[in-house]
């Protein structure tokens, strides 16, 4: 590059996309050129930036909430274009030559500006922007083939930027250098044992609550093999919103054990809340658990320490998940999913710490693959993407050339994706829905882990999907989960209740409930009695569907006669959906003595649907086989009023139509 | 035209009939009478067209069983609507009445919005892809801008001293009478009113005779309003012009019965947004220049509870609360839920919006 080369470096907002820029500018820059920084005020790079030397600049931007008009969106436009008109104005200034883009929505308004000053002819930087995650996020999604290039961490994002991808890896400032075991068990503060397998443990700076209490429960298993494990474990720093890390562990450390117990984990146990000298540490590591940030994780895979990925589910564009299975699939990790379990009558999630200590033993006492894990991370991440990037920017080409072919791309379906695609199925095959001819037995495990995950959101839409993939997944053994949703009785927010509102479990999800418990034909106790309380439940919808379940297990419920007792009971129920879903399930469900009798009762009921429906009942009973007295009811049959005032038209040339091209397959298959 | 041809011919004394066409009762009836006649002629045809074209109509979910036999009638009808009532009108409306050309201008102008969102549907082939709602309302917004424009400028129709007035329905003075509150007010009336006969749009012959009854109310309080005698009589603000909107109206009504005849149970031909935001353009901007904004809550009542439950469900129920506050909505699903057929609840709903139409009437006398 010419002397005075101008550097533009722009990403942050969230700490995980300043760092990477940092990198690549540390690698760009050069004696005589000129580097500057865009960020926004408040944030990371604030802080972080000017303890590097670099100067830097602000302008306004703000995250995307979500592409629905509301306030929020409104000011993120407002934000965009402003900060755009600014960032334009620092291009025009500062006129760099090269514009590198680490992604978070700090670097957005630089990015538009870039593109439409080039569009325009007023500004020659050559704009490229790089990917630290498996699953682009939105802003690289949109601008990323306005780039001259877009590198990229993970071999599977290729395929999303065909015609200007570029495998690098993720760029790692070179303070996190290597350092020499002897070197860093002097330097540490603690005394590591020789001869063990070191296992390091943290969820990033802040820490990771379920990591931390998930390890504490794993120790209780790991005491056993004291002796060839020694755990490192990162606490965190967060302490705030009723979670102290530091505090909180040593709590549950001193609950769960008993003052001998403690004494023995003493002897593989040490934890702080920060590491100053996390290279030391990692010096000594033979293994690490960490969270799926993409920051860490290539960190670790570089420096070709074997990983254990326990990834936060559910986060926007499921990223954590994305990468953890990128580098699974490279052979570099291994994954290991949180469960969502009933803690206390409450959906929780957690880290088991029995499977914890059992997926940490697995690998520690396997030397070998540890062994392949470590080669395998580093061949495919090791590389140093830093300078891979600074030589594509100066000579258009890769250095190294990483082979891409080293693993393979699959997608992440999202949850909603997913259910689309369960529900047309379903809606395809009916009675003989099987979720196994739909989805891979592989993926079956994550997608309800992670559909179970779904339960514990803020959102009520989000349980909602939660609860319908749970029914369609076949989810058999979270039927316990489900039923925890529907005895939730904590009440909605008052101004939801003074508007009709009932629960925080609305009403979509307890009806939901039902539908899912009906696909996933479990009976037992539990099953029976949310039955049993679905009849009498404040919004109609449930009453229906919680009948209309109940029917489907006709013939398996142990407690029979209360559920037809209470059938019985909604019949009188005021909403029209709510009875006639009863009279059908009594008739499915009651015999001609409990049953026949209430239904032939509302032969003259004033609403129609209701008198169709107990109709419909009298014919369950009858074609059951439950009627001996014919007669009786023979006689009583034109008690029914037959009027209604709905009708079903049909119209004759479809009919005919159909017939037609029904006539012809049927010829076909009769050809063949 | 026919009232230039008339003024400019009437003099010759063998032309001297030709003075008929200056009485507003005569081009009224003439303009009926050809846009009854020319929807009936040109529709089969427009039908057959559409249909060899493929502009059916997209199914949407909605859980009616009478709903899913429609897919494959011909959307678009709005088209004929909106093209024998302008052909109309510019026949027999006197086009230097600022009142005639205001409601031709909105009329058109929404209905092309409509057209829009009517292709874009079809191109997308799903009923819930049409135009995005943010287009949709710039697009009426601007027009509503240009509408309060006009009335705030020297070339309204209105007589200065009523121009930026608020007049309520049973009170014999305004309210109101400042621009600075009218105005803004005038905007958002004819973003609401233009898309509230959109949702009533849901089952066949449900949209066109309430608003044939609407409009045609509104065109007798042009003809009355407009008529120095009467508007003293009942204690209105005299605006003289404004009996045009009666042949506007006229225009209109005799479409909306010529369209009434193919789009009865089972429809040969939808209106369409095209139709649906045309007619709310219309009620909308006649509204307005008869100072008779207020009215529309009982003249549209039925647009207005349609609306209103559609929104209250979906915005308070779905989204806020989890749950259906209705059992279904709008107005008219929630009829047909319960188990009422179509066609019954089509003529219901024509009977609450004829009463209404009368007791809007009503107003004229009680003040």
């Amino acid at each position: 590059m010419k002397t005075g080369t101008r550097i533009l470096l722009t990403g942050g907002g969230t700490a995980g996309h300043v760092n990477p820029a940092l990198a690549i500018g540390a690698a760009l820059a050069e004696p005589g050129s000129e580097t500057l920084f865009v960020g926004v005020k408040g944030r990371a790079e604030e802080q972080v930036v000017p303890r590097e030397g670099i100067p830097i600049r602000f302008v306004r931007a703000s995250g995307f909430p979500g592409a629905r008009p509301s306030p929020a969106f409104a000011r993120f436009l407002v934000d965009l274009a402003f900060g755009t008109a600014q960032a334009a104005a620092i291009l025009l200034r500062f006129r760099p030559d090269v514009l590198v883009g680490t992604g978070g929505f700090a670097s957005a308004p630089v990015i538009f500006a870039a593109t439409f000053l080039k569009k325009l002819r007023m500004s020659k930087a050559r704009v490229f922007v790089h990917e630290q995650n498996a699953v682009p996020g939105k802003l690289n999604r949109l601008v990323g083939r306005y780039a001259e290039k877009v590198f990229v961490t993970f071999p599977e994002t290729l395929s999303l930027f065909p015609g200007n991808g570029a495998l690098t890896g993720y760029p790692v400032r070179k303070r996190i250098g290597h350092v020499a075991p002897e070197e860093a068990r002097a330097r540490l503060d603690f005394p590591v044992p020789e001869g063990r397998t070191v296992v390091f443990v943290f969820g990033g700076s802040q820490g990771s609550r379920s990591l931390n209490r998930g390890l504490v429960d794993a120790l209780g298993d790991l005491m056993p093999h004291a002796g060839r494990l020694f755990i490192v474990h990162g606490t965190g720093l967060f302490k705030g919103g009723g979670y102290d890390a530091q505090a909180d562990t040593a709590a549950r450390l001193a609950a769960r054990y008993t003052e001998e117990e403690r004494a023995r984990i003493a002897a593989f146990y040490t934890s702080r809340s920060y590491f100053h000298d996390i290279a030391s540490v990692y010096a000594l590591a033979g293994l690490v658990v960490i969270r799926g940030g993409s920051g860490s994780l290539n960190e670790v895979a570089r420096m070709g320490i074997p990983a254990l990925v326990v990834p936060k589910a559910n986060l926007p564009g499921d990223h954590q998940v994305a990468n953890a299975r990128a580098l699974e699939r490279a052979g570099g990790a291994e994954v290991l999913y949180e469960e969502t379990v009933l803690s206390d009558g409450h959906l929780v999630e957690v880290l088991d710490g029995a499977r914890l200590a059992r997926r940490i033993l697995a690998l520690a006492e396997d030397p070998e693959r540890l062994a392949d894990m470590s080669k395998k991370g580093r061949d495919v991440l090791g590389i140093d993407a830093a300078a891979e990037i600074a030589h594509h920017v100066r000579l258009g080409h890769a250095r190294t050339g990483i082979d891409p072919t080293l693993v393979p791309a699959p997608s992440v379906v999202s949850n909603a994706a997913l259910l689309s695609r369960l529900e047309k199925a379903a809606v395809a095959a009916g009675r003989s829905y099987r979720v196994e001819d739909v989805v891979e037995p592989r993926d079956l495990t994550w997608f309800r882990s992670r559909a179970a995950s779904l339960l514990v959101n803020d959102e009520w839409e989000a349980r909602n999907l939660g609860v319908k993939l749970l029914g369609l997944l076949d989810a058999k053994e979270k039927v316990p989960l489900l039923l925890a949703l529907l005895a939730d009785r904590t009440p909605a927010p008052l101004l939801q209740r003074i508007l009709g509102g009932d629960f925080a479990q609305v009403g979509f999800v307890r009806r939901n409930v039902y539908t899912a418990l009906g696909r996933l034909d479990v009976v037992d106790a539990g099953v029976e009695e949310a039955l049993l309380s679905g009849f009498s439940d404040p919004y109609w919808e449930v009453r229906a569907e919680a009948a209309r379940t109940a029917a489907r297990f006709a013939g398996r419920l142990s407690r029979h006669a209360e559920a037809v007792a209470a059938l019985r009971r909604g019949l009188s129920d005021r909403n029209l959906e709510a009875a006639a879903a009863a009279a059908e399930a009594l008739g499915v469900l009651g015999s001609e003595k409990d049953a026949l009798p209430a239904l032939l009762a509302l032969a003259d009921y004033r609403f129609w649907k209701v008198r169709a429906a107990a109709l419909k009942g009298v014919l369950s009973l009858v074609e059951r086989g439950e009627v001996r007295d014919r007669e009786k009811l023979k006689k009583a049959l034109p008690g029914f009023l037959l009027t209604s005032t709905d009708f079903r038209p049909q119209f004759e040339m479809k009919l005919s139509y159909r017939r037609v091209v029904e006539a012809l397959s049927r010829g076909q298959e009769a050809a063949r | 035209m026919i009232f230039w041809i008339g003024k400019l011919l009437a003099p010759f004394p063998s032309l001297s009939f030709l003075r008929l066409a200056e009485y507003l009762s005569a081009r009224s009836i003439g303009a009926a009478l050809t846009a009854v006649l020319l929807t009936l002629w040109i529709t089969p045809k427009v039908i057959w067209w559409l249909q060899r074209r493929a502009f059916v109509d997209q199914v949407r979910e909605t859980g009616i069983p009478s709903a899913f036999d429609k897919a494959g009638t011909p959307v678009m009808g709005g088209v004929v609507l909106v093209g024998v009532v302008t052909g109309s009108s510019l026949l027999w409306c006197n086009l230097g009445s600022g009142y005639a050309l205001l409601v031709l201008l909105g009329m058109v102008w929404f209905g092309a919005i409509g057209f829009i969102d009517d292709r874009a549907k079809m191109m997308a082939r799903s009923g819930d892809k049409g135009m995005s709602e943010p287009k949709k309302l710039l697009l009426q917004g601007t027009f509503a801008a240009l509408l309060v424009a006009v009335l705030a400028s020297p070339w309204t129709p209105l007589p200065a001293a009523e121009a930026a007035r608020l007049h309520l329905p049973f009170l014999k003075t305004a309210i109101l009478d400042s621009p600075w509150l009218y105005l803004p007010f005038v905007f958002l009336f004819v973003l609401l009113v233009g898309n509230s006969v959109n949702i009533t749009d849901g089952m066949d012959g449900l949209a066109i005779v309430p608003s044939v009854f609407a409009i045609s109310v509104l065109g007798v309080f042009g003809y009355l309003l407009g008529n120095a005698i009467w508007s003293r009589y009942l204690v209105y603000p005299f605006l003289p012009g404004a009996g045009e909107l009666a042949i506007f109206a006229s225009a209109f009504a005799g479409a909306g019965i010529g369209f009434l005849w193919f789009n009865a149970y089972p429809a040969q031909i939808f209106m369409g947004d095209t139709g649906s935001l045309s007619i709310g353009g219309s009620l909308a901007v006649a509204s307005v220049l008869l100072k008779q904004e207020f009215l529309f809550v009982i003249l549209g009542g039925l647009f207005v509870a349609e609306a209103f439950s559609s929104q209250v469900q979906d915005k308070i129920g779905i989204k806020l609360l989890g749950r259906r506050i209705f059992a279904r909505a709008p107005l008219h699903h929630a009829m047909a839920y319960n188990g009422l057929a179509e066609t019954k609840v089509v003529v219901r709903l024509w009977i609450v919006a004829g009463i209404l139409a009368l007791a809007a009437l009503a107003t004229l006398k009680l003040r």
